[in-house]
């Protein structure tokens, strides 16, 4: 890197004579404004439109005063206090409101799934299913021995699919189906509880800590699903929001509590006050008649479908219709993409024939990476559509499509994180006598894994955003109630967005087009924050 | 190094061109070793090569190496850098298959077997010999999962606490981590670390342990600690050790073979007449430190 | 081969495990040619319907015309979109170029480690935010911004689209740039400080052209990127072929043809439908050698200083 030292270096001869530091110090100046630039110019551009969705200036002035009274002012000042310690509590206190909020989002998503797309007992079928598929294949490793990781990716996936289907015929002919509710904590709560059991169990290496946890988890999920519906926490809501927020919550706070040993990890008690001072202020402002701002971006918004009025248009099917699609586009492009690198990082001869082949797959790949979108969108509407007889428009050709997409940026992060993981590590492990899947698996894949994700989600969140490739197959330019599944028709929420461009009108324009945008640029960065958090923590730990 | 007083052919530079009536391995050719009779304890031979010729590509690294490796006993391997002494030791385990163009001539024998033949396992025949590398390389895990590895990858996992326990013992450790067995490998220090991974290829019980430079990472503390332990190895396993330190081979080694530039094998015998007595002028040049 | 009674165990290949191991091997082996299947394909399917569309209109009337009408006048003269393209293809480079190779001017040889691990993940985020919403600033936002500053604008326009493709390939001519120029190992710029040379011109003299193959071959590759651009153009530029451009009209570019043509109800087997796909594989001919035209150049500097 750089090592120059321009500084000033005390009374020397030329200090004040013909070498001028100015020329340096302008171009400096100038190489920063550049960079600066594009991020300056987006950041305006993505506040002015936060303002145009939230529009802050139509709330009353009270209301401000009180949120900032209830909510800025004491979780700045703990956040402060907590700074200054510099014990790392601000990053526990961070990380203690991070992983509820993400856990939310995610359950939020699932919930959602299970409300307009998957049928309860769709789920439960596709859960027995799957029981008894791991079932098959441990019985048929008891059998055979050691068997061959294809037979066993053959008997898993003939009883996933063979059986779903069966299993689902099965139990619809059964008199009595047991209650919603119960299925709900039986797979999610159940299952949540019994792994942050395990883990706990692991981490203090004791069984009964393990089992204490498991219970306690267990005890309140299930006391959870006889509130009161009506106050809007039904049981899937409890259950699912339980297993993705509280649960990761409560393990990531035991996991400090035991390091700490002893001294009170008071960070974790920031979240606490984030919430108190919400409800607080939201009690306060309702008591004092304080009006919040008109934003177009409300729950209103989410929830409802697309509308030729502004005041009632909605994202909420092109919502799911996103959330659906990136199942797809997760399912199809991260194995194979994680494959194709752990092969040319692994597995690819360096000389003879297929070597060619190899080096033809690679620059093949980095080209892959340069096609215009929209090309990929004309493969899919000619592969999926014409030829393979899809549906136009429906989720699962929009995922493909999209995951072909991005299929090769996961190639190249993943062999670029696999590349990372130095070469000793292999080398003792094939001295030890393992094979190199073995090695790839127990010691290649686990130091690769956090790189792998970091470059997924990143490639994720740009396919979330990619609206050519939807425009080519078909997707709908509105719809207005959710897909039901991965064969329906769907839109999607830069989709959705793309139909607001064509409503002339100012509310369209600088209000639900707005509201769209805010909603979807907030999901990519909270995908890009996830992959940039996950990327720093390890890379400190290495 | 300096390659300008290696001009005086020696006699086994010739043994490059004798690879060709090699191709066969004659069964039951006794190797004749005037050697023999001068062995202070007679073992028998668990690793030996015959003309064994090595290449990267096309530079030759091993010239027709001839050696017979005692069972039970630490045999050094000592030679300025470059010489292909690590590159012997990478033949006998078959890790040189790693590398794309490395090329094997003539017969390396583990236990009568050569271990170039067509239906010789290499994944097999490294779990019976273990490996400890230049630098210590413990990998992410715990201690305790470090040398579980190698009995886990063999599906050896019955009374695994126990063996575990047992490989730490053997290697000095035990008292220093067992508190800590949760904790991971790269938290030890530096001789922590490389007794780690002594611990972890003595964990799976194999007949023959490769050194290549153990003590080359490690301060002098941590580097007579590994010695002491290699010493202790020899009650029961075969050792094979690499160093540039010839202090080092002179006070662990049972026999010492000493490689010289260009990949010969020049010397091979106890390791006390080496030292003192060599039969090869260069040898006698080398370890005096005329050169290299 | 000779051992029949003392076989040491080591010998014969596990049968079980060896099969595992090549099974696994050939199933990875399959994840990695599937990108050569995704390559075939797209050739397949565009040449497929593209021969057609060759068949019908003569590919002189095609690539030499100077009318895109498909839908009304079955005018299939590609030459205004190629025009159009090439066109908002410069103003773009315009902006991102300079500002990019300052920027990465910046980040490889100014700025500290902390400034680097801020800007970095900024400049990955605007990477990162979908296209369809740059398209959105640039008409909702920058297209009465620069009204307002006098330019004399229509609603659909090839400047603010143009700005808007420059400022969303910037991190990609940054951070390619910037890898080329972090190569250059430190001995060059030692070299020039021991001249007397002072950061401006070790910057300027020594390590730019010195990492100047790699800087290039972040420009091909940037420009591809906007020859491609979809959404922006759709959205801020407009649809209407030109074979002038003037940069406060509208216009139209190649990818902004085939989305307009899949977006009205033509019928499937028609020529305007095929036409889509002679557009397709001429932008996917251009892209892809521009791709390899920047691998090849990129190439270079790597083999000069690794």
């Amino acid at each position: 890197m750089a090592t120059g030292h321009d500084g000033p270096t005390g009374d020397w001869f030329g200090n004040s004579e013909q070498i001028s530091r100015l020329p340096g110090k302008v171009f400096a100046a100038t190489c920063l404004a550049a960079t600066l630039f594009g991020i300056v110019m987006v950041a305006g551009l993505l506040v002015y439109v936060t303002k145009d969705a939230i529009r802050p200036l139509t709330a009353n002035p009270g209301w401000f005063l009180v949120f900032f009274l209830t909510l800025v002012v004491p979780s700045t000042a703990l956040l402060a206090y907590f700074g200054r310690r510099r014990d790392g509590e601000a990053t526990v206190a961070l990380t203690a409101l991070g992983i509820p909020f993400f856990g939310l989002l995610l359950g939020s998503g699932v919930l959602m799934l299970f409300i307009d797309v998957i049928g309860i007992f769709e789920w439960l079928a596709f859960v027995a299913a799957t029981i008894v598929a791991v079932g098959v294949i441990l019985g048929h490793r008891r059998v055979r021995g050691r068997t061959s990781f294809l037979e066993e990716l053959l008997v898993g996936v003939v009883a996933l699919v063979g059986l779903g289907p069966v299993t689902y015929q099965f139990i619809s002919t059964f008199p009595t189906l047991p209650q919603a509710w119960l299925i709900y904590l039986f797979t999610f709560g159940l299952g949540g509880a019994a792994i942050a059991g395990l883990l706990v169990a692991r981490r203090r290496n004791d069984r009964r800590a393990g089992l204490t946890a498991f219970t306690a988890l267990f005890v309140t999920v299930t006391a959870g699903v006889f509130i009161d519906p009506s106050t809007g926490i039904t049981p899937p809501v409890w259950v699912i929001l339980f297993t993705f927020a509280a649960i990761p919550t409560a393990l990531y706070a035991e996991g400090v509590v035991r390091r700490r040993q002893g001294s009170l990890p008071v960070g974790l008690f920031f979240p606490f006050v984030v919430v108190a001072g919400m409800l607080v202020g939201a009690v306060l402002v309702d008591l004092l008649g304080f009006a919040g701002p008109q934003a177009w971006l409300d729950i209103q918004f989410l929830t409802s479908a697309n509308s030729r009025f502004p005041e009632e248009a909605g994202i909420y099917p092109a919502l799911i219709g996103s959330i659906l699609m990136m199942v797809v586009v997760a399912i199809s492009s991260f194995p194979i993409g994680v494959g194709a690198a752990l092969y040319l990082e692994e597995y690819a001869p360096s000389s003879g024939p297929l070597s060619v082949v190899v080096k033809f797959i690679e620059i093949n790949i980095a080209n892959l990476a340069g096609v215009p979108s929209v090309v990929y969108g004309l493969l899919g509407l000619a592969l999926f559509v014409n030829w393979l007889d899809f549906a136009s428009g429906i989720v699962v050709v929009g995922g493909m499509t999209v995951g072909l997409l991005i299929l090769p940026i996961i190639i190249i992060s993943a062999q670029e994180a696999i590349r990372a993981v130095p070469g000793s590590l292999r080398q003792a492990s094939y001295g030890m006598g393992a094979t190199r899947w073995q090695t790839i698996r127990r010691v290649v894949l686990p130091e690769a894994l956090p790189g792998i994700l970091t470059g997924s989600i990143l490639a994720f969140g740009r396919a979330i955003g990619e609206t050519a490739p939807l425009l080519m197959i078909g997707a709908a330019a509105s719809v207005f109630r959710a897909p039901n599944g991965f064969f329906d028709i769907f839109s999607a929420m830069p989709r959705q967005i793309y139909t607001w461009v064509g409503q002339p009108s100012q509310e369209f324009q600088y209000g639900v087009m707005a509201a769209g945008v805010v909603t979807l640029v907030t999901v990519m960065i909270s995908m890009n924050a996830a992959a940039i958090l996950i990327r720093n923590k390890y890379e400190r730990r290495s | 190094m300096s390659n300008e007083n290696m001009t005086t052919p020696d006699p086994n530079t010739e043994s490059g061109s004798r690879v060709e009536s090699q191709t066969s391995p004659r069964p039951g050719s006794e190797v004749v070793d005037s050697d023999e009779l001068n062995r202070p304890k007679t073992s028998e031979t668990v690793v030996s090569s015959r003309d064994l010729d090595v290449f990267y590509g096309d530079t030759q690294a091993l010239q027709g190496i001839d050696i017979e490796i005692p069972k039970k006993q630490v045999t050094a391997m000592i030679g300025p850098s470059g010489c292909g002494k690590s590159t012997f030791l990478r033949c006998i385990n078959r890790m040189n298959d790693l590398i794309d163009s490395c090329r094997i001539e003539g017969e390396l024998k583990f236990e009568a077997k050569n271990v170039y033949d067509s239906d010789v396992d290499p994944v097999a025949l490294r779990r019976r010999i273990g490996m400890v590398f230049q630098s210590p390389n413990p990998f992410p895990k715990t201690i305790y999962e470090n040398v579980a590895y190698g009995l886990k990858i063999q599906g050896k996992t019955e009374n695994m606490d126990q063996k575990v326990e047992d490989a730490l013992k053997s290697a000095a450790l035990w008292d220093e981590v067992k508190d800590r067995l949760d904790e991971s490998g790269l938290d030890l220090s530096g001789g922590q670390q490389q007794r780690l991974c002594i611990a972890r290829a003595i964990a799976v019980d194999p007949e023959v342990i490769l050194m290549d430079e153990p003590a080359s990472a490690l301060d002098p503390v941590a580097t007579s600690q590994v010695e002491d332990l290699i010493s202790d190895l020899a009650e029961e396993y075969t050792v094979v050790i690499v160093t540039h330190n010839m202090q080092q081979a002179a006070r662990i080694s049972d026999k010492t073979a000493v490689f010289l530039t260009g990949g010969e094998l020049v010397e091979f015998d106890d390791t006390q007449k080496v030292f003192e007595n060599p039969e090869s002028q260069r040898v006698e040049d080398y370890i005096t430190g005329k050169f290299g | 081969m000779s051992q029949e009674n003392n076989t040491p165990d080591f010998v014969g290949r596990s049968g079980i495990r060896s099969a595992r191991e090549q099974s696994i091997k050939w199933l990875l082996f399959g994840c990695a040619a599937l990108s050569v299947a995704v390559t075939t394909a797209i050739v397949a399917t565009l040449l497929f319907d593209a021969i057609d569309f060759f068949l019908e209109v003569s590919p002189m009337a095609f690539f030499f015309g100077t009318t895109w009408s498909p839908t009304i006048d079955q005018a299939f003269g590609v030459v205004p979109l190629v025009a159009g393209t090439l066109f908002v293809t410069v103003l773009s480079a315009c902006i991102a170029i300079p500002v990019g190779v300052a920027s990465a001017t910046y980040l490889s040889e100014y700025a500290s480690r902390k400034t680097r691990s801020i800007i970095k993940p900024a400049l990955e985020i605007l990477a990162g935010i979908p296209t369809v919403v740059y398209g959105y600033f640039a008409l909702v936002y920058l297209t009465p911004a620069l009204e307002w500053l006098g330019l004399p604008l229509s609603t659909f326009n090839a400047l603010s689209a143009s700005i808007m493709i420059g400022i969303m390939i910037i991190p990609m001519v940054s951070s390619l740039s910037e890898d080329a120029m972090s190569a250059v190992p430190d001995s060059l710029r030692q070299a020039g400080y021991g001249m007397g040379a002072t950061k401006l011109e070790v910057s300027t003299g020594v390590v730019i052209p010195a990492a100047a193959s790699g800087i290039f071959s972040s420009f091909i590759l940037a420009l591809s990127r906007a020859i491609g651009e979809t959404m922006i153009v759709v959205v801020a530029a407009g649809m209407r072929p030109r074979l002038v451009p003037s940069p406060f009209e509208s216009l139209e570019v190649m990818t902004a043809a085939m989305v307009q043509l899949v977006t009205t109800d033509i019928a499937g087997g028609s020529t305007a439908y095929r036409a889509m796909f002679a557009i397709g594989i001429t932008l996917f001919a251009i892209t892809f050698a521009m791709n390899l035209a920047s691998t090849f150049v990129a190439s270079r500097y790597r083999e000069e200083y690794q």
